[in-house]
């Protein structure tokens, strides 16, 4: 099985879930530590912690260190060749920003690497051998054929992943080269005395805006686009097929699975839906009724107005409007008990499962 | 010819030194600090429906305006960003302005949500909170504001429901999804959807998150917090970034159907200004829309780019229509300094000239 922990979406939110409180007991915890850096020595919590935490302070760190690195290599020096001091300050193995993008953006590929290497050894030790599918697709019999058909499937779609990422990343290392031609650029703009950079900050916030420029012109792209779709898509597939495999191994177990929690909230939904319909539908049945019964009722008091006997005196005024209200009323008894009779009709083709499907 | 650096070696140190010494002080400021509130202005629960609460406000004083505004938030965040704190409230300015305002809280959909679709949400449970409102003002129609994807969902519930509403505000609205510097819709145009939700069910909140990140990496998963280390000495300024990060990342995660049928329907398809919408199996015709409308957008949004709102003004049927260009971004908007100053006076103005 492969391990759910290491994929992608979990990498995410290792990353995207940082936690200022476990910066602050982990910032309480080295306080008393006697280290030689008293922010950024590595956690000794247990490894998932460290994750998390080394993620939460990973831009930190790398701007500390990019500071500390430049002003100990000389930044503040007067070189003879300001644009190698700058590819030296930003580019290369000492590449001070890496965690901003890979912080970020490579961590799907890392993550996806690790996926591949605890499922290929989970693998493994579960006695297929060699991985199945790894070499190309290979026909498959005997009793574990379904099997063996599963395990070529995931290893195509755990390939398939790895090359779209390794795209996806090839694309953000661009953007990272491109991001230093820019500032380079931008430089070139301050080689006047008054406009020249005198702060590392400031060389800090010209080298984010020359590469988010970087970024955002190779991130809308066709090529990204495509690489993004790519990226997801395969991914989304491998954990497809993983669910797959979960579910059917829940199902020898007798645990209720995912897909079937998932169909019955489906069915509920749409009962759910039916409900409400049936109720919008019965509200509007009634206001109906009301407004035929108005138009009956005004009806008869034009009929009996324009009637000549209640147009001549009458000898007996009351038993008149008696037998008025009488007639009407007759008449307007008649509307709810059709009504009524409409109504049970619906409700019961409503309340039949079997005639609903 | 004179090199672009000049940087003084001792000042170098200095602001390694200064970093450094700010970085620990704030480890003491963060110590025991509790999670910031939001502004919490007075307000009383009208109606709940599952997860979805109706919140009516309270102001200091009786509302001026004869015509309640009903506030529709995005499906993505919480809806406390319009009533983030006290002094960055546009709720709270609303009802000083003399507004009558309520507000839906979609809540934090789980499993049992998943197969909401946006029928239910736009026809469902809006069309129900505006009934609520509507009956417990006695009137027929009311007044929507509808704020990024709830603007959305507004200005379709205004086509497909015309007679309900009777002035339409959006906010940093997206309406034409196809605009070339819309990053988001970008990258999603070659998605599987379908094997995305078959795969995810709801799509986590988190997930959201790092998307949103990846828009500008840099600036936000870098920069953003070495400007933090700057304020870790000020509380208050510290409170509020941490009360914003708060509300950034407790966001709900997306019901799965209403999230496929929105990145199918809208952010691929393009189907609300091409015309070719249907929610509920009723056509979304913009050209229903013959209310009054106030568009408002920011001019550095980076989530909802300006022209995918402006847009908006070819495609409603109405000839009253106001557009409004803030200067800033898509939070921004809501609570910046100037935001406070113009964007609620700009609204009760125009409603008042409406009411």
């Amino acid at each position: 099985m492969a391990d759910p922990a290491n994929d992608f979406i979990r990498d995410y939110q290792a990353l995207a879930q940082q936690s200022w409180d476990a910066w602050t007991r982990q910032l309480q915890q080295q306080q008393s530590q006697p280290a030689g850096s008293p922010f950024f020595t590595p956690p000794t919590a247990p490894a998932s912690g460290n994750d998390t935490l080394e993620r939460t302070l990973a831009g930190l760190k790398g701007y500390f260190d990019w500071m500390q690195g430049a002003a100990a290599g000389g930044a503040a020096a007067a070189p003879a060749d300001w644009r190698q001091q700058v590819q030296q300050l930003f580019g290369g193995a000492s590449q001070p920003f890496a965690q901003a993008f890979s912080g970020i953006d490579s961590a799907g590929a890392e993550g996806f690497a690790r996926q591949w290497q605890s499922w290929m050894q989970a693998v493994q030790h579960s006695g297929f051998g060699d991985l199945p599918g790894a070499h190309g697709p290979t026909p498959a019999f005997g009793l574990n054929r379904e099997q063996q058909m599963q395990q070529q499937a995931m290893s195509a779609a755990v390939l398939a992943s790895l090359q779209a990422s390794a795209r996806y990343q090839a694309l953000i290392q661009r953007a990272n080269t491109q991001g230093m031609a820019r500032l380079q650029g931008k430089l070139a703009q301050h080689a006047e005395p008054d406009r020249q950079i005198d702060s590392l900050k400031a060389l800090y916030d010209l080298w984010v805006d020359s590469a988010e420029e970087a970024y955002a012109e190779i991130a809308l792209s066709d090529e990204f686009r495509e690489a993004y779709g790519e990226m997801v898509n395969t991914q989304m597939h491998v954990r497809q097929l993983q669910q797959q495999q979960t579910e059917q191994m829940c199902q020898q177990l007798g645990v209720p699975t995912r897909s079937e929690v998932s169909s019955l909230g489906e069915r509920l939904q749409a009962l759910r839906r039916e409900f409400r319909a049936g109720q919008t539908s019965a509200t509007n049945d009634h206001a109906d009724e009301i407004m035929a019964l108005r138009r009956e009722l005004a009806a008869l008091k034009r009929q009996l107005a324009s009637t000549p006997a209640a147009a001549a005196p009458s000898a007996k005024p009351v038993a008149s409007a008696k037998t008025r209200a009488s007639a009407a009323a007759k008449v307007v008894s008649k509307a709810p008990a059709a009504a009524l009779r409409k109504k049970a009709v619906v409700s019961k083709s409503r309340n039949s499962p079997s005639k609903r499907k | 010819m004179h090199t672009p650096l000049r940087i003084d070696p001792t000042k170098a140190l200095g602001d390694i030194a200064t970093f450094q010494r700010k970085l620990a002080a704030g480890m003491g400021h963060l110590r025991g600090m509790r999670e910031p509130e939001y502004a919490n202005t007075p307000r009383k629960l009208v109606y709940s429906e599952d997860k979805l609460k109706v919140w009516h406000f309270e102001g200091h004083s009786r509302p001026t305006a004869k015509t309640p505004l009903l506030i529709v938030y995005a499906l993505v965040n919480t809806v406390w960003m319009t009533d983030l704190q006290a002094d960055r409230s546009m709720v709270r300015n609303l009802l000083e302005q003399g507004e009558d305002v309520y507000l839906i809280d979609w809540g934090y959909p789980d499993g049992a949500d998943r197969w909401l679709t946006l029928d239910d949400y736009i026809n469902g449970y809006l069309d129900r909170c505006v009934d609520v409102v509507c009956q417990r003002h006695g009137l027929d129609a009311i007044n929507l504001l509808g704020i990024c994807q709830g603007g959305a969902f507004s200005l379709s519930y205004t086509a497909l429901h015309a007679d309900k509403v009777k002035n339409l505000i959006t906010m940093v609205t997206p309406v034409d999804f196809h605009t070339p510097d819309n990053m988001l819709s970008h990258w999603c145009r070659n998605m599987d959807v379908d094997l995305f939700v078959d795969t995810m069910g709801n799509i986590p909140a988190g997930l959201m998150n790092y998307v949103y990140l990846t828009l500008k990496p840099v600036r936000l998963n870098q920069q953003k917090y070495i400007g933090m280390v700057d304020i870790l000495d000020n509380p208050t300024e510290l409170e509020n970034f941490l009360r914003m990060e708060r509300w950034i990342f407790d966001s709900p995660d997306q019901a799965g159907e209403a999230f496929r049928q929105f990145i199918k329907d809208f952010y691929q398809g393009n189907k609300l200004v091409k015309g070719t919408l249907e929610i509920g199996g009723k056509l979304v015709d913009l050209g229903m829309v013959t209310h009054p409308v106030l568009n408002i957008f920011a001019e550095q949004d980076h989530l909802v780019p300006p022209d995918a709102s402006r847009a908006m003004g070819k495609h409603v049927g109405t000839t009253d229509y106001t557009q409004l260009a803030f200067k800033g971004g898509h939070i921004g908007i809501y609570v910046s300094g100037r935001a406070q100053r113009e964007v609620p006076p700009a609204i009760h103005q125009w409603l008042s000239a409406r009411d």
